[in-house]
């Protein structure tokens, strides 16, 4: 043992400062040699693509720290005060179903306007874009794991005299890391899925590209240099990879031992860890600053946290109140903008549009159904397979589905299929991965008692199936589903209109009626037009089918615990 | 060995530590499931609440630790009427309630960080309340890695160490088999009266009539719908140890029953 760790100390120092060395110089290139945010075109070069990797890590990166900060106050908010619950959830419901994607050019319109043309005011657009993408899960995430701690454990917690930022830091954060930990991921997948939309910023004839791996890719496809396109996706799937291997999947391994399970094996350590702690500078870093600056941070946001909850009613008045000034405010300017003039042809072709849209997303959601569900069954028992499928889709879930859109477009040129069902593929990109990730952890959530029944009465293969997976998984099923179909109108958006090598492809939708609104004809009344009707349309539907068929399923097939 | 009226006398001879006073307990506001009932606890005394399940002894227990007020009624700790969490109980829960996340001896620990203790002082005082439940050695042990009695003596051990004044035990032994419980109601007993134990009150909720007789100096009958205490017996003559098959153990037994059937 001694032997061995003496060979791997020096190994482990060297990677580790060379990376440290690599991110420092990366780090000063990119703060000065990229050229300003409103160059009408990036510079291609290859050399400049690990650049634009890390702007774009650390937009990402600032994004997520926004959301992942105003999930846990939001989510404990909605956990601790009726008044709030009663604000917050059906609005974050609301926002999380509504595609985002549509309102992107308003926003960054409100961004640009309260900074000025200046590269903060377009970054802080962008910024806001991706934190769009993060946010919604991660806030449900923490309510739902704060109100599922068990009543005993709250009781204990109270007895002893939890109280304040102890509270927080022994009780609420840890019962929320097992969740947050997930829909980080997720968080983190779906960022990546919205770089190229957010780096490419258009509002009515004004182009900004910020430096970024999204805009380079975003570029090469427009352009349709393939040769970038492929070099971008290699880039981006090395560091997919790369962040799966070396993030994620530690810190699942690590989140593994927050669960409230009563029995289980000792928590494992990270294998990334144990390898760190050969290193002698790796233990230092982590005694000296890692260990006591978590501490720190921890008891941060403990009192941030703290603070929040204090103010509690306060606060949920003040932002119910906020943002109804602010839908009041957005409702008047779309109406003055759909009735300043008579309804021109293009905005009474809507509902027609909007029709073929929703037959395309119901058609995506579908489908992925129809994969998942039988992907899910083949692999859940096996837990090699299992794992292996489940590192693969977490890799393939944060590849930006608009990276495929180029592969699929090509794809249908050469064998002769119209549009509408490359536009159906692209659409599958944005649910299939929600419904996958549901089912699978449905499946797994099976008890082990209930598979050992089925098999002692000898319920198989479509007995079982029929009697015990399907049933087993309907909730998380239509959990996924749910989402899927708000990620469905999200990717709709750009699944009807894509512009590849010079060509423009695309098929009558909503989708393509709001992007040639937007980047073509700058017709602010079809914009308004289709993002109301879009709205209404997605709300309606949550309430009229999917809310009830969530109501009845969950109450005939939830496993009681 | 007598039985009293449903209002216990007062007893003279040992201070009162706490007093429930008329208490009543409503849910929603508007269904009585306790009460109006009235209640002492004295100093050093071993004492149990027996009874059917919504007969509100969890509730009254739940009271005098001060994770619920009563809705109507006054609970006195001496001279002043409780508010909010009871500081001088601590509280053993029928499923643990241990933090999964935390390792035995910070589970230990806890009561003492919340109390604002320095870390080498609550360190030194869990570690001491774990020898004494007999856990030294699975200090960074996990409680997963646990069995089930073993966890119930970590939560033991983390309310001793905060050293109370008043004991709460929740059904701490309806979770485990018939001989590990055994074998914690033994090691109760021991703890109570160890020297090196500060707490010397025991507040013992449990439906084991059996269990209630063994242990207790004095045991409160509680009746259903809504909760209320039926009789208070007086068993401190009764000599320990006590051993189920001796006739006067038996008969104090049966009478319960009787009260409850």
């Amino acid at each position: 043992m001694a032997a061995r760790r003496f060979s791997l100390a020096l190994p482990v120092d060297l990677a580790l400062v060379a990376a440290f060395v690599l991110v420092a110089v990366l780090a000063a290139l990119a703060s000065s040699m990229l050229h300003p945010f409103d160059a009408p075109e990036l510079d291609p070069s290859p050399f400049l693509l690990p650049l634009y990797l890390f702007r774009s890590i650390a937009r990402l990166l600032a994004a997520y720290t926004l959301a992942a900060l105003l999930a846990l106050a939001t989510g404990h908010l909605a956990a601790r005060s009726a008044f709030a619950r009663r604000i917050i959830l059906p609005t974050l419901d609301v926002l999380q179903s509504v595609p985002i994607l549509g309102f992107f050019p308003a926003a960054v319109a409100v961004f640009i306007g309260v900074f000025g043309h200046s590269a903060l005011g377009v970054e802080a657009a962008a910024i806001f874009l991706i934190f769009t993408s993060m946010f919604w899960n991660l806030a449900f995430g923490v309510y739902e794991s704060l109100i599922t701690i068990p009543e005993q454990l709250r009781m204990a917690a109270d007895q002893f005299g939890l109280r304040g930022p102890l509270r927080w830091s022994r009780l609420l954060l840890p019962a929320a890391v097992p969740t947050f930990v997930y829909n980080s991921m997720l968080s983190w997948s779906n960022g990546w899925y919205f770089l190229i939309a957010s780096e490419i910023i258009a509002v009515g004839k004004a182009r900004y590209t910020l430096p970024g791996l999204g805009s380079y890719l975003g570029n090469a496809i427009t352009h349709g240099r393939t040769d970038q396109m492929v070099l971008a996706l290699l880039s981006l799937l090395a560091v997919t990879i790369g962040t799966h291997l070396l993030v994620w999947s530690p810190l699942e391994t690590w989140a593994q031992r927050f669960h409230i399970d009563e029995s289980g094996a000792r928590p494992r350590t990270p294998r990334i860890v144990r390898l760190l702690s050969h290193s002698r500078i790796a233990r230092w870093i982590l005694n000296k600053v890692i260990l006591p600056a978590s501490q720190h941070t921890l008891a941060v946001t403990g009192r941030l946290m703290d603070m929040t909850a204090r103010l509690g009613t306060a606060a949920a008045i003040g932002s119910a109140l906020s943002l109804l000034v602010v839908l009041a405010l957005v409702g008047y300017y779309l109406y003055e903008l759909v009735t300043a003039s008579p309804l021109s042809a293009e905005a009474r072709r809507i509902p027609f549009s909007l029709a073929l849209s929703f037959l395309r997303v119901g058609i995506g959601v579908v489908l992925a159904v129809v994969v998942a569900v039988p992907l899910a069954y083949v692999t859940y028992r096996r837990p090699r397979v299992r794992a292996v499928t489940l590192s693969v889709l977490e890799i393939l879930g944060s590849v930006p589905a608009v990276a495929f859109f180029p592969l699929i477009a090509v794809m249908m040129l050469r064998l002769r299929l119209p549009m509408d069902v490359g536009a159906i593929l692209l659409v599958l990109t944005g649910t299939f991965f929600y419904v996958m990730f549901n089912v699978l952890s449905g499946a797994t959530a099976i008890p082990k008692e209930m598979n050992e029944a089925a098999s002692s009465l000898g319920l198989t293969g479509f007995h079982y199936l029929r009697r015990v997976f399907v049933p087993a998984i309907l909730p998380s099923l239509v959990t996924g589903c749910v989402t899927a179909w708000g990620g469905g109108w999200n990717a709709i958006i750009f699944s009807e209109y894509v512009v590849a090598a010079g060509r423009t492809y695309s098929v009558r939708g909503i989708g393509a009626t709001l992007d040639r609104a937007t980047y073509v004809t700058g017709d602010l009344q079809v914009i308004a037009l289709s993002l109301i009707t879009m709205v209404g349309l997605v709300i309606l539907v949550n309430r009229v089918f999917w809310d009830p068929l969530y109501q009845h399923v969950a109450v005939r097939y939830k496993l009681e615990t | 060995m007598t039985v009293a009226a449903p209002t216990p006398a007062v007893e003279s001879r040992r201070e009162v530590l706490l007093r429930l006073e008329e208490v009543e307990q409503f849910y929603h506001g508007r269904i009585r499931i306790l009460g109006p009932l009235s209640l002492e606890v004295r100093e050093g005394e071993f004492l149990s609440l027996v009874g059917p399940s919504g007969s509100g002894k969890s509730t009254l227990l739940r009271m005098v630790a001060g994770v619920l007020a009563p809705t109507r009624g006054t609970i006195w700790l001496g001279r002043e009427p409780l508010r909010g969490v009871n500081r001088r109980a601590a509280m053993v829960f029928q499923s643990f309630a241990l933090f999964p996340w935390m390792t035995v001896l910070d589970n230990a620990a806890l009561g003492l960080e919340a109390r604002g203790l320095s870390l080498p002082a609550r360190l030194v005082k869990a570690e001491k309340y774990l020898e004494l439940v007999g856990l030294s050695g699975y200090e960074r042990a996990y409680p997963k890695e646990l069995s089930r009695g073993m966890k119930q003596l970590v939560g033991v051990a983390r309310a001793l160490a905060v050293e109370p004044e008043l004991l709460c035990m929740d059904e701490p032994f309806s979770a485990l088999d018939v001989l590990t419980a055994r074998t914690m109601r033994d090691l109760v007993l021991d703890l109570w009266g160890k020297p090196e134990v500060m707490t010397k009150s025991i507040l013992l909720v449990t439906h084991s009539v059996e269990e209630a007789v063994l242990l207790s100096d004095r045991v409160a009958v509680l009746k259903a719908n809504p909760g209320r205490i039926e009789a208070v017996l007086e068993l401190r003559d009764l000599p320990r140890p006590r051993r189920l098959d001796a006739p006067t153990v038996r008969e104090i037994v049966d009478r319960i029953y009787g009260l409850l059937a």
